[in-house]
C-alpha cells in the first residue's frame, strides 16, 4: 500500500540540497515558492483556517480523496516520484549530507559519469510529460490534453509549480545541455528512435502512463508535448536573460562546490537532488486541499 | 554515600532511556482514522453513481466586465473554477456532488439562512455555501481580502441553482 498522503507531506525536508537548490533559483522566479512542509501546516497555509475541526475535516477528507485511485491523484503522485527516483539509487547517502560542506564536483565523479547529451534529452522531455500528465490527473482532463496544459503554463502556472517548471528548465535544460539547450533537444529528439527510448530507466518505469500504445506512437506524443512547450520554454529563458552561468553562479551561493565544469553539475544536480518528488508533492497537497475545502 | 549516587546515576540513566524511547516512537498523525476507513476493501471517496464534472460546468455564473472565470479542476462528482480580475485571484467557486459525503449536508440542517431559497451556510473563514436537492453542495471561497461575505452570497446567487436542482 502506499504512504498515507499526510505522510508524504509531513515528511518534506525542510533543508536539504534539493530545498537549497531550489531556493537558488528564486532569482528566476521571485517570491514563487515557499518550501511549505507539513500535512496540518499545509492545511492552514492553503485555506488560512486555524480552526481545529476545520482542519480535521479538511484534512480527513483530502485523505479519502488522495486514497480513492479513480481519483488519480495517487498516479499523479507516483509519476512525480519515479521521474526523479530513477537515477537516485545511485547517489550515495553520503551525499544527501553534504549540506553545509564543500562539494567536490571531481571526487562525486569518481563514481558518476555525466549523462550522453541524448539520454538528457529524453529526461528532460519525460519530465516535460510527467508535468503534462499529472496535471491532467489532478485537474480531471483527459490525458492527452497537450492544449489545455500549454495554455496553462501560460496563464495558470504560479507558485510551487512554476518554480517546478523553472528547475525543469534550469537543471535539466541550460546546465546540462546549454544556452541553446531547446533547438539542441529538439534535434537530438528527432534523431532518437524508439529503441533508444525503451533503453531509457526512466521511460521504462513510467511507459505504460504515457498516452500511445506503442513506443513510436510515445515517442510521437513526447515530440508533440516538446514541440507544444518549447515556445513557452523560450520565451521563459529570454525574458529573464537566462544562462548556465547565472544558474550555477546563484546556485554556489546555496551549495559549495568546487570546480564548475556544467555537465558534472548537472550529474551531481540529477544524483543528489529529488525537485520533482519534492515540488510535485507540494502541487498535489495544496490541490487536494483546495478540493477538500470545497467539499467538507 | 556511593550507593545514594549509583542509585541517581541508575534513576537518571532510566528517565534518559524513557525520554529517548518516547522520542522514537512517533505520535499517531490525527489523521490515521481517515487512512484507515478510506483503505477499507470498497472504500470510495466519490460515489460511482456521482454526475460527472463537465455536466455541472454549465450552472457556474458568468464572469463579470474585467473579470476571468478560469476552471481549475473537473472531477467525478466535482467541478471548480477561479474568479479574477487581472492576475489576481478574488475567489474559488465550486459544485460538488455529496451524495456519498454526508456529513457535508449536515450544516446546513441547523441553519435558517437561505441564498435564492436554498439552505445556506457561512463555514469557516473565508466560505459560504448552499444545498441544492440535498446532494449539490455549491460553495463559494473567498481567495482576496477584498471579496467579502457579502461577495459571496452575491455570486452564489448568480449560479445557475434551479436547474442545478433538475439536474439527475
Amino acid at each position: 500500500m502506499s504512504k498515507p498522503i499526510f505522510k508524504l507531506v509531513d515528511e518534506l525536508p525542510t533543508d536539504n540540497l534539493t530545498v537549497r537548490a531550489l531556493q537558488s533559483l528564486d532569482f528566476v522566479v521571485p517570491g514563487q515558492w515557499e518550501n511549505i512542509v507539513g500535512f496540518e501546516n499545509t492545511i492552514r497555509q492553503v485555506t488560512g483556517e486555524t480552526d481545529q475541526d476545520m482542519i480535521q475535516q479538511i484534512g480527513d477528507r483530502a485523505v479519502w480523496l488522495y486514497n480513492d485511485k479513480s481519483q488519480g491523484y495517487q498516479r499523479a503522485m507516483w509519476l512525480y516520484q519515479t521521474v526523479d527516483r530513477s537515477d537516485q539509487a545511485l547517489a550515495s547517502a553520503a551525499l544527501a549530507n553534504k549540506v553545509g560542506e564543500k562539494i567536490s564536483l571531481l571526487g562525486f565523479l569518481n563514481r558518476v559519469t555525466p549523462k550522453a547529451d541524448q539520454a538528457q534529452t529524453i529526461d528532460l522531455s519525460l519530465k516535460l510529460v510527467v508535468e503534462l500528465v499529472g496535471y491532467c490527473q489532478i485537474n480531471g482532463l483527459p490525458g492527452d490534453s497537450i492544449s489545455d496544459f500549454t495554455n496553462s503554463l501560460y496563464e495558470e502556472y504560479s507558485g510551487v509549480s512554476k518554480m517546478r517548471m523553472a528547475a525543469l528548465v534550469c537543471f535539466d535544460g541550460l546546465i546540462p545541455l546549454g544556452p541553446d539547450f531547446i533547438q539542441r533537444a529538439q534535434s537530438l529528439l528527432e534523431s532518437t528512435n524508439p529503441k533508444d527510448l525503451e533503453h531509457n530507466s526512466t521511460y521504462k518505469q513510467i511507459s505504460n502512463l504515457i498516452p500511445g500504445d506503442s513506443t513510436s506512437s510515445q515517442l510521437d506524443f513526447i515530440g508533440s508535448s516538446f514541440d507544444s512547450v518549447k515556445g513557452w520554454m523560450g520565451e521563459f529563458v529570454s525574458s529573464r536573460n537566462l544562462t548556465p552561468d547565472k544558474v550555477s553562479n546563484n546556485l554556489q551561493q546555496f551549495i559549495e562546490f568546487s570546480d564548475s565544469k556544467l555537465d558534472y553539475l548537472a550529474a551531481f544536480i540529477d544524483l543528489s537532488t529529488n525537485y520533482y518528488e519534492h515540488t510535485g508533492t507540494q502541487t498535489l497537497a495544496q490541490s487536494l486541499i483546495e478540493r477538500a475545502l470545497a467539499e467538507i | 554515600m556511593m550507593s545514594r549516587w549509583r542509585k541517581l546515576l541508575a534513576s537518571l540513566v532510566l528517565v534518559g532511556l524513557l525520554l529517548v524511547s518516547s522520542c522514537a516512537r512517533e505520535a499517531p498523525s490525527r489523521f490515521e482514522g481517515a487512512q484507515q476507513e478510506s483503505t477499507q476493501r470498497g472504500a470510495e471517496a466519490v460515489a460511482k453513481e456521482a454526475v460527472a464534472g463537465s455536466s455541472l460546468n454549465k450552472f457556474f455564473p458568468a464572469a463579470g466586465k474585467g473579470e476571468q472565470l478560469v476552471y481549475t479542476q473537473e472531477k467525478k462528482g466535482f467541478a471548480e473554477a477561479k474568479l479574477k480580475q487581472q492576475d489576481q485571484d478574488l475567489a474559488r467557486m465550486s459544485i460538488a456532488d455529496i451524495t456519498i459525503n454526508p456529513s457535508a449536508a449536515q450544516k446546513y440542517r441547523k441553519s435558517t439562512e437561505k441564498v435564492a431559497g436554498y439552505p445556506a451556510v457561512g463555514q469557516g473563514k473565508t466560505g459560504t455555501g448552499v444545498l441544492v436537492s440535498d446532494r449539490f453542495q455549491v460553495k463559494v471561497l473567498s481567495r482576496d481580502s477584498s471579496f467579502s461575505d457579502l461577495d459571496r452570497i452575491a455570486w452564489l446567487e448568480k449560479f445557475d441553482l434551479d436547474g442545478l436542482s433538475k439536474l439527475q
